[in-house]
């Protein structure tokens, strides 16, 4: 989240120069992972067999934060940037939303519930919805952020020529071989148009296509389907848009099954030091490292694959198994602490992921990288990885 | 897809095209020809629902909390339309030397002397929905074995005919294959095709088997060594698309009723009876892409074909079905539906037993005969110890084999066979790792039905089963079943189902040269086993008195084995193809000899099935006879004679 954070701080400017342009476009990166930790954890904590409509929802609108990185990064390769994949990129929760003013609370991670879904629609609140701050004022909206870069990348190409801007190599764009299961599609960046569509599916996933509840997915040959936005507010309402709702409306379709209490609470401000207070007594503290661990292995694929390496995201995906097994087994434990068990607390994995996590996590990607078989065109062959955090059963 | 209607609105209409059946074949053909403007009609027999997200979970946790994981252990039994389930069969204890060693018990009468061990699936999507989705085609020689071999029955059509319509299926399932491989077997000829998808990656099993390649395996039947040679098998599950592949760029399927997923196979091991995610290719698929002039009506059960007045020419009207609103019960109502041409798409089974009762296409006295299957034999060991486990129940159920044995002069001899190396350790043979667990455990007791003091528990139950579970490897093996006329399906107006259908009566056997296949088959799997260091644990004896389903014994060369095979859902032959009407029901494009609008399309038309699942060559042909029904159809359609314009023609 640095890049994001500091951009914020420099307060609001077009990018005028392709360095700066990269920045905003690294910022962007880092603000669409944002998400992801707060969204999974949403998710995750559904009890099985509970709330398939939201769960089914809520990972959807995961899907397309994935597919939205990726389509940042592409855009980033594509006008010469190189994205960083690190401790930078990820926030610390409870986090700040950047970009979109001081009002905005920050972001924990909460289980499911009214509360977490209302932090969602936070998220996701569509510029029309967001009260217009006087001219000249600061941020107000992570779609005003995108607006931004759209306005400095046209500047740019108008300046310097397209030729100029678009210098980097087809060869780094990631391509729907390699990217797949989300709503829209991936597709390579290569020219002026291409980064405009990025930057369409990036705000209209979200926010929903001008002045409608639907987003953009027709553009790929798909049905649209509800942006991000109406997605959660179904979810918090409990009931289904119908056929004629517009954005402002209420939902006015068939109820939806919405059971708060399948869930597992948490106390989304737990940290790994707090689990290791009761190391002895519980293997909390070690399953949420490991859960660290896997996190910081699945961003460094994504750190090769966004370098060079398209097809180095086929590790990433049993990564993502990985964490969503060792996740359907931490959520079900009690909290460590007998005091937050007895409140009904339930534990949970903290995103922690910081240089030393990284560091680990290289070695083993490098390993992993060399013994896989992930040449671009060629069949993928994963027979060759191991974990790190592989448990021996018997 | 516009949905599924009820009876009453598809009957408001005259189609072009009346489609029994929503499976495969059905599901496919309509598609092509809905496709090509014609109106059509599909009767789907099944109640309906997995094509919604919800009804697929259903599905899925019908599944889970089923006690037995059978292949329609998905899927709620239904009254108004019944269908076959494995578990229907119970062995005969002691049973007579001589007698049946079986009974069956469900929709299928069953009075041959070995059991028909296998199901369908009567639901929208057939049963493809607990299909594997193993395609490979089938070689050449599989065409022409009479000629070439000396037994079963040709096809009018060669491999040849069918490489173009083989290629189309391919796209339209989607197959993930590795075609150099297909070449080296020469079962596909075209030097620059490739699959739509890269292959499913070889398992751990698939590897730790490579290691016997170019290893010589005597089979004694055959009197020929064949050499090993692990190849990859074509599958009809979502992979990473092949840049090469022409028309490109191909994009897998997704999930039907949930978007954006399944969109890559990701080893979940239970395609049957059920893939979670969707990877695996089903018909739904299709039927998601139907066109507007596609209408689809569930709960609607065929009865009859109807044949039109006798200035017809032999020609069929329509069908009559009946439609019920509850699948727990056999009330229903009767309707009738016309249409320029009928395609019977219902299974080979049904397919027969709707034109047995029909009283149609049967000049030849062939209808119901030849019902073939794979028998197939299963071969389980444990792996060496001191090799460590090899990594069994993970991905789809086979993802290689060894296929030398399937093809050559040893055919003579032996029906021929093709060894499936499987993944799912001794689930096929033994129900494991359940029946693992429950061992181990002690549970289910000793013969007297006290409780045994050998279970175990906690670190000594994982250390045990990590190490019986992690070592189980299963082989099995699909054998040629050739058309014999003696294994047939007849109706007996004593049977009937709850809502009065007259059941299949199947009468089955396997004939000296597929059972010297299912011999040699075992044979050559002990010696693989004992070249892998491996212990064998098949056992194909009745046991306490108790015979394994599909027990026989048969006699080479002076030596005795007891044998057993399971059926592999692969019924066919039942509305058989051929080039004269004396002794076939359909010609070669699937059209009944007897009725030029009435078509039988499937497994039932095939005059033999090779040793190669059959639904990709059923497949293929579906699409050839849906090009010959839409030509029908516009030579139908189009005046006799057109008059060139002249002054004595007014303009309309
Ligand atoms: C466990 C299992 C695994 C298999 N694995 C493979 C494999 O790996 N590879 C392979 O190639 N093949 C496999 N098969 C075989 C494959 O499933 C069939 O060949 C294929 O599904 C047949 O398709 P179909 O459309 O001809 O018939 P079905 O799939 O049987 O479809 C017939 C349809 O017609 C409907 N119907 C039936 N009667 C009526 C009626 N009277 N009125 C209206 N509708 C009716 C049924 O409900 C059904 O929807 C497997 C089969 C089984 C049982
Ligand atoms: S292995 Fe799995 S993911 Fe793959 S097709 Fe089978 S059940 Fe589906």
């Amino acid at each position: 989240m640095r890049t994001a954070l500091a951009l914020e701080k420099a307060g609001f400017a077009v990018p005028d120069t392709l360095e700066k342009l990269r920045t905003c476009l690294q910022a962007a990166l880092e603000v669409e992972h944002l998400t992801i930790p707060v969204y999974l954890t949403g998710m995750y904590t559904i009890r099985a067999g509970t709330n398939s409509a939201a769960f089914y929802g809520i990972r959807a609108v995961v899907m397309e934060e994935m597919l939205h990185m990726t389509l940042v990064a592409n855009l980033l390769n594509a006008v010469g940037g190189a994205p960083v994949v690190d401790s930078r990129v990820v926030a610390e929760y409870p986090a700040r939303l950047p970009f979109s003013g001081e009002s905005v609370p920050s972001i924990g991670l909460q289980h499911f519930s009214p509360a977490a879904l209302k932090t969602f629609l936070r998220i996701e609140q569509p510029r029309s919805m967001t009260p217009p701050t006087a001219p000249g004022g600061g941020w107000t909206s992570i779609g005003q952020f995108y607006d931004a870069v759209r306005e400095g990348l046209e500047h740019l190409v108008r300046t310097l020529g397209h030729d100029r801007v678009f210098t980097g190599g087809p060869e780094r764009q990631i391509g729907p071989e390699d990217f797949y299961n989300s709503g829209g599609e991936v597709f390579p960046v290569e020219d002026l148009a291409g980064a405009l569509l990025a930057i369409e599916t990036v705000t209209e996933q979200g926010e929903g296509v001008h002045d409608t509840i639907w987003n953009s997915n027709e553009t790929f040959g798909e049905e649209r389907e509800l942006a991000h936005w109406f997605r959660f507010n179904e979810i918090f309402t409990g009931r289904s848009y119908g056929p004629h709702d517009r954005p402002r409306d209420r939902p006015s379709g068939p109820l939806i099954d919405v059971d708060w209490d399948g869930a597992h609470p948490i106390h989304g401000d737990s940290k790994v030091a707090d689990y290791r207070v009761y190391e002895r007594t519980s293997a909390v503290y070690q399953q949420a490292v490991a859960f660290n661990s896997r996190y910081a292995v699945l961003l460094r694929y994504l750190d090769s694959a966004f370098n060079g390496h398209p097809r180095h995201l086929a590790p990433a995906v049993p990564t993502m198994l990985e964490l969503r097994d060792r996740a359907a087994q931490l959520y079900r434990n009690p909290h460590p602490d007998p005091a937050l068990a007895a409140r009904g607390c339930f534990a949970s994995a903290t995103f922690e992921i910081t240089d030393p996590q990284f560091d680990a996590a290289d070695a083993e990607v490098a390993r992993n990288l060399a013994a896989a078989s992930l040449r671009t065109g060629e069949p993928v062959d994963l027979a060759g990885l191991a974990s790190d955090s592989a448990e021996a059963f018997a | 897809m516009t949905g599924t209607v009820g009876a009453d609105e598809a009957v408001r209409r005259r189609y072009d095209v009346v489609v029994v059946g929503g499976g495969w074949a059905g599901s496919l053909l309509a598609k092509d020809l809905g496709e090509r403007g014609w109106q059509v009609l599909v009767l789907e027999a099944g109640n309906g629902g997995a094509e919604t997200w919800p009804g697929y979970l259903d599905s899925l946790s019908t599944f889970y909390s089923a006690v037995a994981k059978v292949p329609n252990s998905g899927y709620r039994r239904s009254v108004a339309a019944p269908f076959p389930d494995v578990l229907d069969l119970a062995p005969v204890r002691d049973p007579e030397p001589g007698e049946r060693e079986y009974t069956a018990n469900g929709y299928f009468v069953q009075n041959g002397r070995l059991p028909y061990g296998t199901d369908y699936l009567r639901e929208l999507g057939g049963a493809a929905m607990h299909w594997l989705g193993a395609v490979p085609r089938m070689h050449p020689e599989d065409f022409a074995t009479n000629e070439r071999f000396g037994y079963g029955r040709d096809w009018p059509i060669t491999a040849a005919d069918l490489q173009p319509w083989y290629a189309r299926a391919e796209f339209e399932i989607g197959v993930a294959g590795d075609a150099q491989g297909q070449r080296e077997l020469g079962v596909v000829t075209d030097p620059d095709y490739v699959f739509p998808m890269h292959q499913i990656p070889a398992s751990w099993i698939d590897r730790y088997c490579t290691g016997l390649d170019g290893t010589p395996i005597l089979d004694e039947v055959a009197d020929e060594q064949y050499p090993l040679k692990v190849h990859s098998l074509p599958q009809a599950r979502n992979s990473t698309p092949n840049p090469d592949y022409r028309p490109g760029p191909y994009r897998p399927s997704s999930a039907v009723g949930l978007p954006n997923y399944g969109e890559r196979c990701v080893g979940n091991a239970s395609c049957v009876p059920i893939c979670p995610v969707q990877a695996k290719s089903h018909p739904l698929r299709q039927q998601a892409r139907f066109p507007r002039t596609v209408t689809t009506a569930t709960r609607c059960v065929v009865t009859r074909v109807r044949l039109a007045g006798p200035t017809m020419g032999g020609r069929v009207s329509g069908v009559e079905f009946r439609a019920y609103t509850d699948p727990a019960s056999p009330v229903g109502r009767s309707y009738v539906v016309e249409a320029g041409v009928v395609v019977l798409a219902a299974h080979a089974i049904e397919n027969a037993r709707l034109l047995l009762f029909s009283g149609l296409a049967n000049g030849s006295d062939q209808v119901g005969r030849n019902l073939m299957d794979h028998p197939t034999v299963l071969n389980w060991a444990l792996a060496d110890e001191r090799r460590g486990p090899v990594g069994p129940f993970r991905g789809p159920g086979h993802t290689s084999g060894w296929e030398v044995f399937r093809f050559g002069e040893g055919r003579r001899r032996r029906a021929p066979f093709r060894i499936e190396i499987g993944n799912w350790g001794w689930g096929w043979a033994t129900g494991a790792p359940m029946s693992n667990v429950a061992t181990a455990l002690g549970v289910g007791g000793d013969r007297q039905g006290e409780i045994r003091p050998d279970g175990v528990f906690g670190p000594e139950l994982r250390r045990l089963l990590g190490s019986t579970i992690g070592r189980q490897l299963q082989l099995q093996i699909a054998v040629e079943q050739s058309a014999n006329p003696g294994n047939r399906v007849t109706l007996d107006r004593r049977h009937r189902d709850a809502t009065g259908n007259l059941r299949p009566v199947l009468t089955y056997d396997l004939d000296p040269h597929t059972r010297s296949g299912v011999y040699a088959a075992r044979l050559v799997a002990a010696r693989i086993f004992q070249r892998l260091d491996a212990t064998d644990w098949t056992n194909h004896a009745p046991r306490d008195g108790v015979p394994p389903l599909g027990h026989f014994t048969h006699t080479v060369d002076g030596t005795t084995l007891d044998l057993a095979y399971s059926g592999a859902g692969h019924g066919a032959g039942t509305h058989v193809m051929g080039s004269s009407p004396r002794d076939s029901v359909v010609d070669a494009f699937q059209r009944t000899w007897e009725h030029p609008n009435l078509y039988a399309v499937g497994c039932g038309s095939m005059p033999s099935i090779g040793t190669s699942n059959p639904t990709l060559t059923m497949l293929a042909l579906a699409l050839r006879s849906a090009e010959q029904i839409h030509q029908d159809l516009v030579l139908d359609r189009r005046p006799a004679d057109v008059r060139p314009a002249d002054e004595a023609e007014v303009p309309a």
